[in-house]
């Protein structure tokens, strides 16, 4: 399927937070707690519409568990965005917060867009992180943020989304240079005009469709 | 052809001049004594050297001297190398292994080249390439003769010496000045086979001739400690880095020798079309800068405008004839030959070797595992067993019991324990459940491994527990059955393994950084694509590595590849062979479409579940013999899963924050 721009996505973030089933929900609209964990890195694809346009989202689920650091650092090299996901029922989750922000400052490139998700809102009885400290992260460091359920599906579409949208008025402003691949845009045949053409046109993974 | 080997024709006029009309054998014209002063009917002898040698393993014991000739017939030059027979000393060196080097004929027409090595000290030796790629054996001179060789050669067809290397001397010149010059260039491509398609194997039928080449065997054995000492002189004073192509093509002959038994078999079925298409490729792609051979079992095809450099083992379907073939799993009848009386295994060596072909019948492996993890001694007897199966079990419940009398209180005053446990929890719920023995919520096999797992964290606190260890404890629970003896499987397997979790990597990245150098050694076209891509780093290996190729292949297929690994048989490190077999059978695919970092990672990913295990350990198999000590040089000693070579701290970790 042809595309006009394709995103790569990092989805980062403590283990057990919900990393795949928020990518699981968002490529196959369905909740799968039992998943194997994820081992290194996950990839999953879906195509979404932004201003009319065909955007591919190519998505990196990275292991969360503190001693694989070194590896998933090197999965950030051209990410356009990022998920940083914490587990509003584990209050340590949203602890390592600043240094998984750490870890993606210096090594993402710096105009990616990093949206904060607090997943589980859907198991609020269990709360540990309140929305308003959620927002106040998000705030003090220029992040995106949403409260989002993998499990209900509630603000997963919108996270991704809400994601894309924000690359895609960078693009518009002329932040980006698309043509440079570090920046994690790749310009398809659906898009632009010019010599770049999409090497990856591959039909998006897992049977999600345009939305 | 066939007709030759039922028949012996040596002696009969009309077959030796039937064979005259472009026929590229001569199977039987030098068969009797008169053939060393005239030949059949127009064949005449323009050159013979006797001790010409191959030296197919590292053995001197088992090298096999012969004489090589070089006959004119017709318009043709050939060359035979028949080896003597009846070499005494040579217990291990079987007729068929005779038969199998022997050349009885092959044309100049089909030699691209003959590379001449002439070694600081030792024998010079000779390596002759056929123009489909593959390549003989090294030919050592013991009574030297390498110059009257080519001289005479080159009185009877066109020899030219390369451009490029003063030692490589090219026989069919081409008209095409490219071509001349891929003709050198080539080299890497040459595999070496036994025989060549121009020189069929005999089926272990004795050659007719054996009885008049017996006279030089005295020659043979009187000079045999000789040789070994000045083999290894030789070795000594050779840089290794040198001409990696020319060491590789020495070692072929030891492949050649390890795949004797599949070679026959497979070249009568497979080298017509094989080779076939190898040279059509070659005559099509006049314009191409790298003609490959590659037999396409790629998943697809690469588009045509991408130059990749050609392997220097060339592999896919020639490499079917490597390995040995793989062997129906252990049986339980064939595994109690293996015990005396008391329930002692005789010949571990022969046990390891036999599981490392074939692995185990899966109702066995509850007994042959603790075998192979090292749980139990081979040289035990079977109540030695007993007794200490009992002795862990209480050792197990002990340490156990250290965890489980945490009491809920201490538990919340205990954060990091809490912590801990509560990953495990995590984890295990997320370790094959797809099984049946692992699915369905309060599956006791899933509680099974978190008790192994948190015991397992009390055991070896400064380790403790690591996402990864889940899938390697899940199908020894899976096979052992038994909580306590699962348990100590997975200490032994640990004791190994534990560096993969070590908290700085340090494991990982020794062993990846090893495979980085095997590359290097065995693909060096390979290496600087990934260099050249920044894919040095190799993290698209890495859960290969870690978790020993378990997310890679169905259950059924990771135990058969684990119990292989464990036997250690031919490497403590196989499983780095295994990864450069896998890339090596997709380095068309990822060198063709220009794969970076990113997409070279996830093509990795996505191979899981379509890697055909058996052919993967023929190839590794073969890697690892044909890299040899080269190949254990880029493994630094205490490369896991070797047990580590310091005493005291075997895993420093910095202060955890997760217990």
């Amino acid at each position: 399927m042809s595309y006009a721009y394709l995103f790569k996505y990092i989805i980062i973030g403590d283990t057990g937070v919900g990393k795949s089933c928020l990518l699981l929900q968002f490529t196959d609209k369905r909740f799968q707690p039992v998943h194997d964990l994820t081992i290194g890195v996950e990839f999953g694809a879906r195509m979404v519409t932004i201003d009319n346009k065909p955007i591919k989202l190519q998505i990196w689920d990275t292991a969360g568990q503190e001693s694989f650091r070194s590896i998933t650092r090197s999965y950030y090299r051209g990410a356009a965005g990022a998920l940083l996901v914490y587990d509003i029922t584990r209050r340590e989750t949203f602890n390592h917060l600043a240094s998984w922000l750490e870890d993606a400052r210096q090594h993402a490139n710096a105009n990616m867009t990093i949206m904060l998700i607090g997943n589980k809102c859907d198991l609020a009885h269990r709360r540990a992180v309140s929305t308003e400290e959620g927002e106040q992260f998000a705030k003090e460091h220029g992040l995106i943020f949403m409260e989002a359920s993998a499990k209900t599906a509630q603000n997963v579409e919108e996270a991704f989304i809400s994601t894309a949208a924000t690359i895609y008025k960078k693009i518009q402003d002329g932040v980006f240079d698309v043509s440079n691949e570090s920046y994690g845009i790749k310009v398809g045949y659906g898009g632009i005009p010019g010599p770049s053409g999409g090497r990856d046109v591959n039909a998006s993974q897992g049977g999600g469709c345009c939305s | 052809m066939q007709e030759t080997e039922i028949h012996d024709l040596s002696d009969d006029a009309d077959y030796a001049a039937s064979q005259q009309q472009g026929s590229v054998t001569l199977s039987r014209c030098n068969s009797s004594k008169r053939s060393s002063v005239s030949e059949p009917e127009g064949a005449e002898i323009v050159y013979l050297k006797d001790n010409v040698t191959i030296h197919p393993t590292q053995y001197g014991s088992e090298r096999i001297s012969g004489r090589l000739k070089l006959i004119k017939q017709g318009p043709s030059l050939l060359m035979t190398w028949i080896p003597y027979s009846g070499q005494s000393s040579n217990a291990r060196l079987s007729e068929s292994d005779r038969n199998l080097y022997t050349i009885r004929a092959v044309s100049f027409m089909d030699v691209r080249s003959i590379h001449r090595h002439t070694p600081t000290l030792g024998w010079q030796y000779i390596i002759v390439v056929l123009s489909s790629g593959l390549a003989f054996p090294p030919f050592y001179f013991y009574n030297g003769g390498v110059k009257e060789l080519l001289a005479t050669i080159k009185q009877h067809v066109s020899l030219v010496r390369s451009a490029e290397d003063a030692n490589v001397f090219l026989v069919n010149d081409f008209q095409d000045r490219l071509q001349r010059t891929l003709s050198s260039l080539e080299l890497p491509r040459a595999v070496a086979v036994a025989t060549g398609p121009s020189s069929p194997i005999s089926d272990g039928r004795p050659p007719s001739y054996e009885n008049q080449e017996r006279t030089e065997v005295g020659t043979f054995d009187g000079s045999a400690s000789l040789i070994q000492h000045n083999d290894s002189q030789r070795q000594n004073f050779q840089d290794p880095a040198r001409d990696i192509s020319i060491q590789l093509l020495e070692k072929f002959s030891l492949v050649t020798r390890l795949a004797r038994e599949t070679t026959s078999q497979l070249f009568r079925d497979s080298n017509s079309d094989v080779f076939g298409a190898n040279e059509r490729r070659n005559h099509d792609q006049t314009s191409h800068p790298y003609p490959s051979i590659v037999a396409s079992n790629d998943v697809e095809e690469v588009p045509n405008e991408i130059p990749i450099a050609s392997d220097p083992l060339e592999f896919d379907k020639l490499t079917l004839v490597w390995g040995k073939p793989r062997q129906p799993p252990l049986g339980f009848k064939e595994w109690l030959t293996f015990f005396d009386s008391e329930g002692r295994i005789m010949d571990s060596k022969a046990l390891r070797k036999r599981i490392f072909y074939g692995g185990v019948d899966h109702r066995l492996r509850k007994e042959v595992w603790p075998f192979l993890l090292g749980c139990h001694a081979y040289d035990s007897t079977c109540a030695e067993r007993e007794y200490l199966v009992s002795v862990k079990k209480s050792e197990y419940e002990t340490i156990k019991h250290q965890w489980q009398s945490i009491s809920p209180e201490q538990a919340k005053r205990f954060t990091k324990f809490r912590e801990r446990k509560g990953l495990i929890d995590k984890d295990v719920v997320r370790t094959d459940r797809s099984l049946s023995f692992y699915d369905e919520d309060d599956n006791p096999n899933v509680n099974l491994l978190r008790d192994i797992l948190l015991t397992y964290s009390f055991y070896n606190f400064d380790l403790c527990y690591c996402q990864g260890m889940s899938d390697l404890l899940s199908p020894i629970l899976f096979v052992m059955r038994d909580e306590s003896e699962s348990f100590w499987c997975f200490v032994a397997l640990m004791e190994r393994l534990g560096p993969n979790f070590n908290r700085d990597q340090n494991g990982m990245h020794s062993q990846l950084f090893a495979l980085l150098k095997l590359v290097e050694l065995l693909d060096s076209p390979l290496h600087n694509y990934f260099k050249q891509n920044d894919c040095l780093n190799y993290f698209f290996c890495f859960r290969w590595v870690l978790i020993q190729f378990k997310r890679e292949f169905e259950f059924e297929r990771t135990m058969r590849l684990w119990e292989v690994l464990w036997t250690r048989y031919i490497s403590e490190h196989l499983h780095l062979y295994v990864c450069v077999a896998i890339l090596k059978r997709y380095r068309r695919k990822i060198m063709g479409e220009q794969m970076d970092f990113d997409t070279l990672l996830k093509f990795i990913n996505e191979l899981s579940g379509h890697i055909d295990l058996d052919a993967i350990l023929r190839d590794a198999e073969a890697l690892c013999i044909c890299a040899g000590e080269n190949g254990a040089a880029c493994i630094p000693p205490g490369t896991p899963p070797s047990l580590s070579i310091e005493d005291g701290l075997l895993y420093s970790q910095e202060d955890d924050e997760v217990l």
